[in-house]
């Protein structure tokens, strides 16, 4: 290969092969964690922007080219690293820290169509699911509202009955509002991906 | 040529300008976003958008398209520019823009500045390399399901790190990918650049025949192999292979030469014209 003098080409090569192998070992995705390289990282809470693809199709489609996180306004999404293996790069929101607010700036700018440019009310970010053996209210301990307080779509996406929160999961966007201003911890709502996996939920 | 010595380092100079102004972009662009949520200029070299005009690079288009074996109309606009940049101008994102190139160059001038003494390129690879490491990326990218130099390309890395920092006061890991190319421009100038960047071998491929050419006047060569020495990617151009798929018209060339023998030109027809005489002085 090299096309040096001999006396040197070992040396050369050996410098070579060191190199190599120390690629080799940068370029092992995920050499430290031991985190499953081809399983996706949206689960629940953890959730892909608005207008995002089937889960399936997000990482071949996007280009990683961070433009949704730079616009997000609220700081919203941010970019995985490399030791989610072929998801590095990929935008996710976690809605616990900050949910997303709808702005719709992410789908506007995305190169890709990853994330298509759709309307708040066409969001599905997911689905807000209320656990009632957690909820304050479902359990009868205190009359907390929380997450209908600060639902963008108040009186659609979440009603009161009786008081009581109630998903209606035709409006819901998964915008993971609630799931944020949730009080009790562990939080009592939710985000379910619903575009998440065919195969089985993990 | 009495006015040759004097503009010996014109595109030299132009060239770190073009680079320091487009790494500037990237490196300021973060924090515009950020504290000043400025966006209209968006993104890196991976994709830019500057207002409603965007940027796509052109490999990871092509991979994008290809692995979700889907067609977005916007993506195909935004990659139209740089394709036609490259076929008409050839690799010249490599060599003006590329910040990886920009990081390289600075490298080999700090060295210089230091009075490090340079071996010669120390491992040298087949030049068609680059031609492999362009179509195992993308069959790799196809067997995976998804696309690899999205996000291992060193020069969006560059990009994405700033971004990163600037964002998530944080460094992601990949980012050692850069360091291991700065690196192996220690040993072999643009080792990566050379042979395995899939992105420069996707926009050779795109300026096979390319109109601006580095082109030999045969007369006024004496073969002093100044240019040779002088070429980062390691080519000859005195042999011709400034015309060739791998030149990637930087024009370090062009000022190394001492006889005016070496110029940019446009060159309508690759095949023949290097015949053409020198043109002025």
């Amino acid at each position: 290969m090299s096309r040096r003098s001999v006396s040197e080409g070992g040396q050369t090569r050996r410098n070579f092969i060191k190199f190599l192998a120390a690629a080799f070992l940068l370029f092992r995705p995920g050499a430290a964690q031991a985190r499953p390289l081809l399983s996706s990282p949206v689960k629940v809470n953890r959730l892909r922007p608005p207008g995002a693809v089937p889960e399936e199709l997000f990482p071949a489609k996007c280009i990683r080219c961070g433009r949704c996180a730079e616009i997000c306004p609220y700081r919203s999404i941010k970019i995985l690293d490399v030791r989610y293996g072929v998801f590095a790069g990929t935008p996710l929101i976690n809605v616990e820290e900050i949910p997303c607010y709808l702005c719709m700036k992410c789908v506007e700018v995305c190169p890709t169509g990853t994330l298509r440019p759709i309307s708040q009310e066409e969001t599905r970010m997911g689905l807000a699911v209320i656990n009632r053996r957690r909820c304050v209210t479902w359990l009868g301990l205190a009359l907390c509202r929380t997450c209908y307080n600060v639902c963008p779509f108040k009186e659609k996406a979440i009603h009161l009955d009786q008081l009581r929160p109630v998903v209606d999961e035709r409006f819901c966007t998964g915008c993971g509002l609630c799931t944020h201003g949730c009080p009790v911890n562990p939080k009592a709502i939710n985000i379910e991906p619903i575009y998440a996996f065919r195969k089985k939920r993990k | 040529m009495p006015s040759a010595k004097k503009e010996n380092k014109k595109y030299n100079s132009i060239r770190l300008l073009v680079q320091f102004l487009a790494f500037l972009v990237i490196l300021v662009n973060p924090f515009l976003n950020y504290y000043w949520h400025f966006n209209f200029v968006q993104g890196w070299y991976q994709s830019l958008g500057v207002g409603k005009l965007w940027f796509v690079s052109p490999l990871e288009g092509l991979e994008s398209v290809l692995v979700s074996k889907t067609i977005y109309l916007p993506l195909l606009v935004g990659m139209l520019i740089p394709v036609l940049v490259a076929l008409f101008l050839g690799r010249v994102f490599c060599a003006w823009i590329c910040p990886i190139n920009f990081l390289c160059e600075l490298e080999d001038r700090l060295l210089r500045l230091l009075r490090v003494k340079r071996q010669r390129d120390l491992f040298l690879l087949p030049k068609r390399l680059l031609w492999f490491s362009l179509i195992g990326d993308i069959t790799l990218a196809m067997i995976l399901g998804a696309p690899l130099f999205v996000f291992l390309s060193p020069p969006g890395l560059v990009g994405r790190e700033i971004m990163m920092a600037v964002y998530f006061h944080t460094l992601a890991v990949e980012g050692l990918v850069v360091v291991a190319v700065l690196l192996l421009n220690l040993f072999t100038r643009r080792f990566f650049c050379r042979y395995f960047c899939p992105l420069g071998g996707l926009l050779a491929f795109l300026g096979l025949k390319r109109k601006l050419r580095v082109v030999r006047a045969k007369e006024a060569c004496n073969a002093c192999g100044l240019c040779q020495r002088t070429c980062p990617l390691g080519l000859s151009p005195q042999r011709g292979e400034s015309e060739g798929p791998y030149c990637w018209n930087c024009g370090a060339c062009v000022d190394s030469c001492r006889f005016g023998a070496l110029n940019y030109r446009w060159v309508s027809d690759p095949a023949g014209q290097t015949d053409i005489l020198p043109r002025g002085e």
